[in-house]
């Protein structure tokens, strides 16, 4: 028998995730910075590597430079060598159309060949923008003992959120007996994870059937728990699709509780330092002599000389005497100037807080930002890279200021509740 | 074959027996330094930032925590078709059947390496110091005097020159350095306050033929045998002169206070400003966490670098990877080294432990509360310090003791082996 190390993974790492708005406005979801030092591929990834899987294909598509990298060789999750590997896999013009990939399943189906030339009995498909820790070879060792077509990861979640997910009804030997893609009205509690253990004849065939089937959870799922032997595969553990800036912030958080479920440390989650280049070699951290941290995450190379409380802080990060870092998100080599007060924030790279200035003002948590009300209700701030807000300047609940908002596009001292700043300076 | 002007060779044998407990399983040149990296580091990370990309680590003192540090020498950027860092231990041949037996000797045991390059000068340098420099500048120098040797120094106090090898300066050119009038090797009553750096660029026919007729000494070391030897021939010797941090830390004292120097409202020394590299594959610590700060930790004036947590309070301190400081505990002016476990309620004062001990509940290691150390306790590797144990100021434990060699109060100043 050939053991399950040898199954084929492919991951499609190529989603907009346009619910987390500005930090995904020049990288795809999996490449987002987590959890400090992390991206949110590497917990697919390392995943990946520590189930003893060894060959990885990553489909891109929507802005895959800073993803493509962050995997560079593969080296980081020991992926090189004569028998492993990471391809990454862009869409290609073939020979009779040229189009993007249109769902999961036609992203697949356009690597056939990859499949082709990588003979194994069960190909893995997952999702490179979920915050989970795995055991896959406990899963294709599942699928292979129930005889399955397919095997569906699947968790309970409360019935509330069901509508997100792809629903399954299982019979008592597991095997699912009825499917609903995001169901208004839930039936059941049990969702789908977006992780797939393929039988590889069985998977190319279903790709092979009608090209106008796109999409696993709306066509090639529903189709094969009608026809054939789907089974879920009963998943505990700590899982969060992180597609929102709430759920973002909240999987955040959970690693500085300690009773979460989530430890990237004892996951052995590894990521790319050299994709950073001269940031890996980061000293430790500095602590000043009046710094006040309590309940954060803070990576190397930051110097704490204020006060952080119940925040994660990226790799260089400043915060200065008399500044304060609550509830929020510092993506590297922020500097929060003297006394500048930060509270449930989220900041991309290199913004710079001037002195006195206040980001997340006022009581306004459940005024929604007016440009994107779905996107921030419940208070978070949103800083895009590079914005430079000058000295004193007030900025108030489930606002967005615009990537490379430099000190003088800032015309006002203060941006209300709600209100998003484009990188001209407007304000709407 | 493209040729490097210029070959470096790194003295890492030494042991250094005043750093006593911490050098018992490494060199002095692997010890752990600034929270995350080793000694061995500055003398590479110089290497790295003034463009010298080929080589040589001479070792023998207990190589396998160096060999495992350098690695590839991926770190540094020195792996590549012109780039290398290569490590020459001792060999037996057919001609020779000893260790090591100075650095001199090591160099020559090795000088088909070193002739293989065909450098245009040879850069020896110590592994065992902390500093900052551009070996350029000093090469220019070299280059400009056309010298058989030059050699870095810096002004050290007076009562402490009898410690190095000790150069007599003309004021040649002024700041920039001069030429060596006369050089003492650890004089009784120095005449000089310019010490040897240990960085040194020989012309290499000099060096070659310097080593040629050492050979027939009874000491094979730079300083005493092969400068002196220089000096005796007339040699072109020049000094160049250093005048930035030096951190020499040949004992425990001073290997704390350079730990010390770290730290403070304007370091003194700064290792991102210095362009500071380490191998993050060693022990893993690439794959650490963020800092975990738990609920009602304190953290002053300290470094602590990624794999930590701290419940406790931390003041003055540096902490490498993967400590765990649990609630109650107060770690202060301390060095503590990779994956120490320090239990509820222990004091650590002026400590420097080594990597893997775990400290029971309620330990007491250095001066009472409430008192500042003078001297520092060290605490060998690998060992459980059982709960309530008191370990006086200025005590030594052994590495690796046995469960039944541990006591309920271990002296100020014992040594407990």
């Amino acid at each position: 028998m050939i053991a399950a190390k040898e199954a084929l993974v492919l991951l499609l790492a190529g989603g907009v995730g346009s619910r987390l708005n500005i930090l995904v406005q020049n990288r795809a979801k999996p490449a987002v910075p987590f959890g400090g030092i992390y991206r949110i591929i590497d917990f697919s990834m390392s995943n990946v590597v520590n189930s003893g899987l060894k060959k990885v294909g990553v489909l891109t598509q929507y802005k895959p430079l800073s993803l493509m990298s962050h995997l560079g060789s593969g080296e980081a999750w020991d992926l090189t060598g004569r028998t492993r590997g990471v391809k990454i896999l862009p869409p290609r013009t073939g020979s009779k159309d040229s189009d993007w990939y249109k769902g999961t399943a036609d992203a697949i189906r356009r690597n056939i060949d990859f499949i082709e030339s990588n003979p194994t009995d069960e190909v893995v498909i997952l999702s490179g923008d979920h915050i989970y820790h795995m055991d896959f070879d406990a899963m294709i060792e599942y699928h292979r003992s129930k005889k399955a077509d397919v095997t569906v990861a699947m968790m309970v979640v409360p019935k509330s959120q069901i509508h997100q997910f792809g629903a399954g009804i299982t019979d008592n030997r597991n095997r699912i007996v009825e499917w609903e893609e995001k169901p208004k009205v839930p039936r059941t509690n049990l969702a789908s994870m977006g992780i797939y253990v393929f039988d590889r004849r069985y998977l190319l065939d279903s790709l092979a059937r009608d090209k106008k089937d796109v999409d696993f959870g709306m066509h090639i799922l529903p189709h094969a728990i009608a026809n054939d032997n789907t089974f879920a595969y009963p998943f505990y553990g700590y899982w969060r699709d992180v597609g929102t800036i709430q759920a973002y912030w909240e999987a955040n958080m959970d690693i500085i509780k300690k009773e979460s479920g989530i430890s990237p440390e004892k996951w052995r989650i590894r990521t790319n330092f050299e994709a950073e280049g001269r940031a890996a070699d980061r000293p430790p951290v500095r602590f000043g002599a009046e710094a006040q941290v309590q309940t954060s995450l803070i990576s190397s190379g930051c110097t704490i000389q204020g006060t952080v409380i119940n925040s994660v802080l990226s790799p260089g990060v400043v915060v200065e005497k008399g500044a304060i870092v609550r509830n929020s998100i510092l993506f590297s080599d922020c500097i929060v100037k003297k006394k500048a007060v930060i509270d449930l924030a989220i900041f991309d790279k290199q913004v710079e807080v001037g002195e006195g200035a206040q980001i997340g003002v006022g009581e306004g948590h459940d005024i929604p930002n007016r440009q994107h009300p779905k996107h921030l209700y419940t208070g978070i701030t949103l800083v895009g890279k590079g914005v430079g807000v000058p000295g004193g300047v007030k900025v108030g609940r489930n606002c967005v200021i615009d990537s490379y908002c430099r000190r003088e596009s800032f015309r006002e001292k203060k941006i209300d509740t709600g209100e998003t700043m484009s990188k001209d300076g407007e304000i709407s | 074959m493209l040729k490097p002007t210029t070959l470096a060779m790194i003295l890492a044998g030494g042991r250094v027996d005043e750093l006593n407990v911490l050098t018992y399983y490494r060199p002095k040149s692997a010890l752990p330094f600034g929270g995350f990296g080793r000694v061995i580091d500055f003398a590479l990370s110089n290497l790295m930032n003034s463009g010298i990309e080929r080589v040589a680590i001479l070792s023998q003192y207990r190589s396998y925590s160096l060999i495992n540090h350098i690695g590839t020498g991926a770190a540094w950027d020195m792996l590549g078709r012109n780039r290398g860092i290569s490590i020459l231990p001792p060999y037996i041949g057919s001609e020779q059947t000893n260790w090591y037996r100075g650095s001199a000797d090591a160099v020559y045991r090795n000088i088909d390496f070193v002739q293989y390059y065909e450098p245009e000068q040879i850069l020896i340098l110590s592994g065992d110091h902390i500093y900052k420099m551009d070996y350029q500048h000093l090469i220019a120098y070299h280059r400009e005097k056309d010298a058989d040797l030059t050699m870095g120094v810096i002004r050290v106090r007076p009562d402490q020159a009898h410690r190095f090898g000790i150069a007599a300066l003309d004021d040649e050119d002024g700041e920039r350095g001069g030429r060596v009038a006369s050089y003492w090797e650890k004089p009784q009553e120095p005449e000089s306050d310019w010490a040897s750096l240990t960085v040194l660029c020989f012309r290499p026919e000099v060096m070659y033929r310097l080593l040629n007729e050492n050979q027939n000494d009874d000491s094979f070391e730079f300083g005493r045998d092969i400068i002196t030897r220089l000096m005796k021939a007339g040699g072109r010797v020049y000094a160049y002169k250093f005048c930035g941090y030096w951190g020499y830390t040949r004992t425990i004292e001073e290997y704390w206070q350079s730990n010390m120097d770290l730290l403070g409202r304007e370091p003194r020394i700064d290792m991102e400003k210095w362009g500071f590299r380490t191998n993050l594959d060693h022990r893993g610590i690439r794959d650490f966490q963020p800092v975990v700060i738990g609920d009602d930790a304190t953290v002053h004036d300290s470094l602590v670098y990624n794999g930590s947590v701290v419940d406790g309070t931390v003041r003055r301190s540096i902490i490498f990877p993967g400590v765990i400081i649990e609630k109650g505990a107060v770690v202060e002016d301390s060095v503590l080294f990779f994956n120490n476990h320090i239990g509820r309620n222990c004091r650590l004062n002026k400590v420097v432990a080594d990597v893997n001990n775990t400290f029971g509940e309620g330990v007491v290691v250095g001066a009472e509360a409430g008192r500042q150390a003078e001297a520092v306790t060290v605490v060998g590797w690998n060992n459980i310090v059982p709960d309530q144990v008191v370990i006086g100021e200025g005590a030594t434990v052994y590495p690796l003791l046995g469960s039944g060699r541990w006591k309920k109060v271990i002296a100020a100043g014992e040594v407990l082996r």
